[in-house]
């Protein structure tokens, strides 16, 4: 066990010593943590990481580039080799061989003692881990998109709020200065009123048709890595390419959902809300395991008027990114920091004192750990994951039906189509069983 | 005497039955062939099946006199037609034909320029007009620049070289480039095309053409590396000239052929040149990013014959029956009637005994938000087989949630 204390224990205690206080979310102002200093011990975060594949290992990089804030103990994943890999890392900065490894993650959330913990799995994972992890009371990095259904994204969020914890997703474009201030010049209305907006999202590729079943390599625990997923043999997909299979993700769409839709909701106010229609079609492979759609082009009409297109990036004008189109122009945003409008002078003008200035934060992992310590709201809040991959799982549940889907976005449910509704959820196989919200 | 005449009766009965189904031919097509170095003799029969299986063309062959012989012979009247598909590269037809020809599509002709037929008349200057790019013929930079795409734009290249080139056959990726014109609108932007010569590097006058899609020569197989016009459209005079690239012939048609691209984009393009308009609805086996669809036999699956091979699918078998039983039921089911003319279908398949469990999996999952409580003892039962026991738990789980 970590002889160390963790900040959390620091906080509880803390807090217990005030008479008669529930566990507030005690302010500490940065300026006094002496960011950018080393932190004593005590207030160093003890983080953990759940998947430590390509995207965790990069993730856990970026968390390790900021060791004086924090202290990596431990991880867990379904294949040794990536544990093994990310224990490497750490114990490298740790200058130790002390952090631990698991392959269960019921294991690792009980016997570790942590603050936080960086998790960056398959979606068809995330609603029952982040909601685990979220009732130990960590708080969390999630990857995006937030979940693989609604209901699952749903009960991740009632997770997170029921237990008061920190939570930030891996939508990490909200924290680049070209994509906040795209979003805040149109959220003010510096093209005129807004009318419409464009989303451009990768094309999907070439299918692989159904390799042959292959012995499962010996690093790999493939049952815990289907989890609730439908028990298939193994044949030879698992990490990366797991996002072009539906039992597991929705393809290029809802794995971008997480980035340039959530932008784009960002920019005309409704990164709280969503769309009270949505309607559109997919082209989707006709053979072998890859079945995510590979084009997909959506429309998504708001209470406000304004509607929003999806598509994939060939289809649009402008291709990826996000695009705000209103009364007196545009404005355009992708990423290697592209900033473009219809008139340049829009990109000059100066938001107000009391005109809406969006949430600043210029380094994501930075602003997580902030957070952290601050206890307040990060640039990427669960509700807003929530809401961003809503759109993008409604596009897909048109598309799979071919109707014409009528949503509330208030008591987030499809109306009048008990069909419909049916695809807001994936059963889970048994012994796992569908997170409660 | 009696029998005969009931049976005649009968008949009769049939062909006016099959006529009534059949939409009325509204376009007359002609396909010129007769001399060229591709095999024109499997290519054409080809080219009439396509046209006619649409319900819209009646297409009737003209051959040239063999190589060699009386070229004044071939004298078609182009005027009585909506749409000239030449299939041919040979010698030259005499001049009061090309004059016939260029005036019937000045005066708002059609014309479907196919494959080979843009090697064809290198000296010919109307035509070259109405292709607005060829290759080989020893055409060079005499007869036009290249025309290509760069970083999403077209290029009017007038450097000097041979006009005409393609890599060995492979199956290669198109893309679409404008997908508002009526022959390209709703296709994917992205599709593979079947073992095909990737035509490079051609070149022509360009004029009053509109390039609808691009394939890449991948330099790695020998290509030119850029972005090659494969679907064209020009207009001369009043006619308007549908050019594709694709569909080098084999025996019998072969996979560029057979490939439900070429198909299509040859089915919508001819409907265009013959009346400016397509009203042909887009199949569901046309293919995409993720792989070919090769139409065998050229023959559209129906609703019948994706049951029947979705019963005898298992894993090492194409999901593409499947996959085209999805496409119709999103697209073809409004009420909930059509959901269970489907679904009765499927469940046929559920309680076949000669079905296989693997397309038992793929329709409990179709069901499992589709399906009305008519399947629900279907699944049961399945329930009881260890193999489906997941699939149809599944499906049961999300048809009637416990809450």
């Amino acid at each position: 066990m970590s002889d160390k204390t963790t900040r959390r224990d620091f906080l509880t205690r803390s807090a217990a010593a005030v008479a008669g206080a529930v566990i507030l979310p005690q302010i500490i102002p940065s300026t006094a943590m002496g960011l950018g200093g080393k932190l004593p011990p005590s207030d160093r975060i003890v983080m953990g990481a759940i998947g430590t594949g390509s995207q965790g290992t990069g993730n856990l990089k970026g968390f390790l580039g900021r060791v004086k804030e924090l202290q990596f103990v431990a991880v867990c994943d379904v294949d040794t080799s990536h544990a093994a890999n990310a224990k490497g890392l750490i114990d490298q900065i740790n200058k130790n061989s002390d952090c631990r490894t698991y392959g269960d993650y019921r294991e690792f959330l009980e016997k570790e003692k942590l603050d936080a913990v960086s998790i960056a799995l398959p979606d068809h994972w995330h609603g029952l881990i982040y909601s685990a992890a979220a009732n130990k009371k960590l708080d969390v990095y999630g990857e995006k998109p937030l979940a693989r259904t609604i209901n699952d994204s749903k009960a991740i969020v009632s997770a997170v709020k029921n237990n008061n914890i920190v939570w930030q997703t891996g939508s990490w474009q909200r924290s680049l200065e070209n994509f906040r201030r795209g979003a805040e010049l149109a959220v003010n209305g510096r093209i005129g009123k807004l009318t419409r907006v464009e989303v451009g999202l990768p094309d999907g590729g070439r299918g692989i048709g159904t390799p042959p079943v292959m012995e499962v390599p010996a690093e790999l625990n493939w049952e815990m890595w289907l989890g609730p997923a439908p028990k298939v043999p193994y044949r030879g997909v698992s990490h990366w390419n797991w996002r072009w299979i539906l039992d597991y993700s929705g393809g290029q769409l809802t794995d971008w959902t997480g980035h340039h839709i959530d932008i784009a909701q960002w920019g005309f106010g409704m990164e709280r809300s969503g769309p009270v229609e949505i309607a559109g079609e997919g082209v989707y492979p006709r053979d072998g395991i890859y079945n995510a759609p590979v084009e997909y082009d959506f429309n998504c009409k708001y209470a406000n008027g304004i509607e929003m297109r999806v598509a994939n990036a060939s289809r649009l004008r402008m291709g990826m990114g996000a695009t705000w189109y209103g009364e007196k122009g545009w404005i355009h945003v992708d990423r290697g920091n592209v900033l473009l409008a219809s008139d340049p002078k829009i990109l000059a003008e100066v938001i107000g004192e009391n005109e809406i200035h969006l949430y600043k934060s210029d380094n994501h992992i930075g602003n997580f750990l902030e957070c952290v310590k601050s206890r307040k709201e990060t640039v990427a809040p669960v509700e807003i994951a929530h809401r961003s991959i809503t759109v993008g799982l409604l596009g897909e549940i048109a598309m799979t039906t071919g109707q014409k889907i009528q949503w509330d976005p208030e008591k987030q449910e499809i109306i009048g189509n008990p069909v419909a509704s049916r695809l807001l959820t994936r059963p889970y196989r048994q012994p796992w069983s569908v997170p409660t919200i | 005497m009696k029998k005969q005449y009931i049976l005649v009766l009968v008949f009769a009965g049939l062909l006016a039955t099959f006529n009534a189904c059949q939409k009325s031919a509204e376009y007359k097509a002609l396909i010129v062939t007769g001399q060229n170095n591709h095999n024109w003799k499997a290519s054409s029969p080809v080219l009439k099946q396509l046209l006619e299986q649409t319900g819209l063309f009646t297409a009737e062959i003209v051959k040239t006199p063999e190589k060699g012989g009386d070229m004044s012979t071939f004298n078609p009247d182009f005027s009585k037609y909506n749409v000239v598909v030449i299939d041919y590269n040979g010698e030259s037809w005499s001049d009061k034909t090309k004059t016939a020809f260029a005036d019937y599509v000045n005066n708002g002709g059609g014309v479907v320029v196919y494959h080979g037929a843009n090697n064809s008349f290198p000296e010919w200057k109307e035509f070259n007009l109405m292709c607005g790019l060829g290759g080989w013929g020893n055409r060079s930079e005499k007869d036009g620049p290249y025309v290509y795409f760069k970083n999403d734009s077209m290029v009017i290249d007038t450097t000097a070289g041979r006009g005409g080139s393609h890599a060995k056959r492979h199956e290669f990726e198109v893309k679409i480039r404008n997908a508002e014109h009526p022959v390209t609108k709703g296709l994917p932007i992205h599709w593979m095309h079947g073992n095909d010569e990737l035509y490079s590097q051609l070149r022509g006058p360009a004029k009053n053409m509109e390039i609808l899609a691009t394939a890449y020569a991948d330099t790695t197989g020998g290509g030119s590396g850029r972005d090659e016009p494969m679907l064209m459209t020009i207009s001369y005079g009043k006619g308007r000239i549908f050019h594709t690239v694709l569909g080098h012939a084999d025996e019998g048609g072969g996979p560029a052929m057979e490939c439900a691209g070429f198909i299509v984009t040859f089915q919508r393009g001819a409907e265009w040149a013959a009346s400016g308009k397509v009203t042909q609805k887009i199949p569901y086996d046309f293919p995409n990013a993720a792989g070919v669809s090769i139409r065998t036999g050229f023959k559209e699956l129906t609703l019948a014959d994706d049951m029947a091979m979705i019963e005898k699918y298992d894993i090492t078998k194409s999901t593409k029956y499947f996959a085209d039983l999805q496409s119709r039921i999103r697209n073809e089911a409004k009420t909930a009637q059509d959901y269970q003319q489907f679904e009765k279908l499927m469940i046929k398949v559920l309680e076949s005994k000669e079905a296989t469990d693997d397309s038992k999996k793929l329709i409990l999952g179709e069901l499992s938000w589709m399906g009305s409580d008519l399947c629900i003892p279907a699944i049961k039962e399945l329930a009881k087989n260890a193999g489906l026991k997941d699939a149809a738990e599944f499906a049961l789980a999300r048809m009637q949630p416990t809450k």
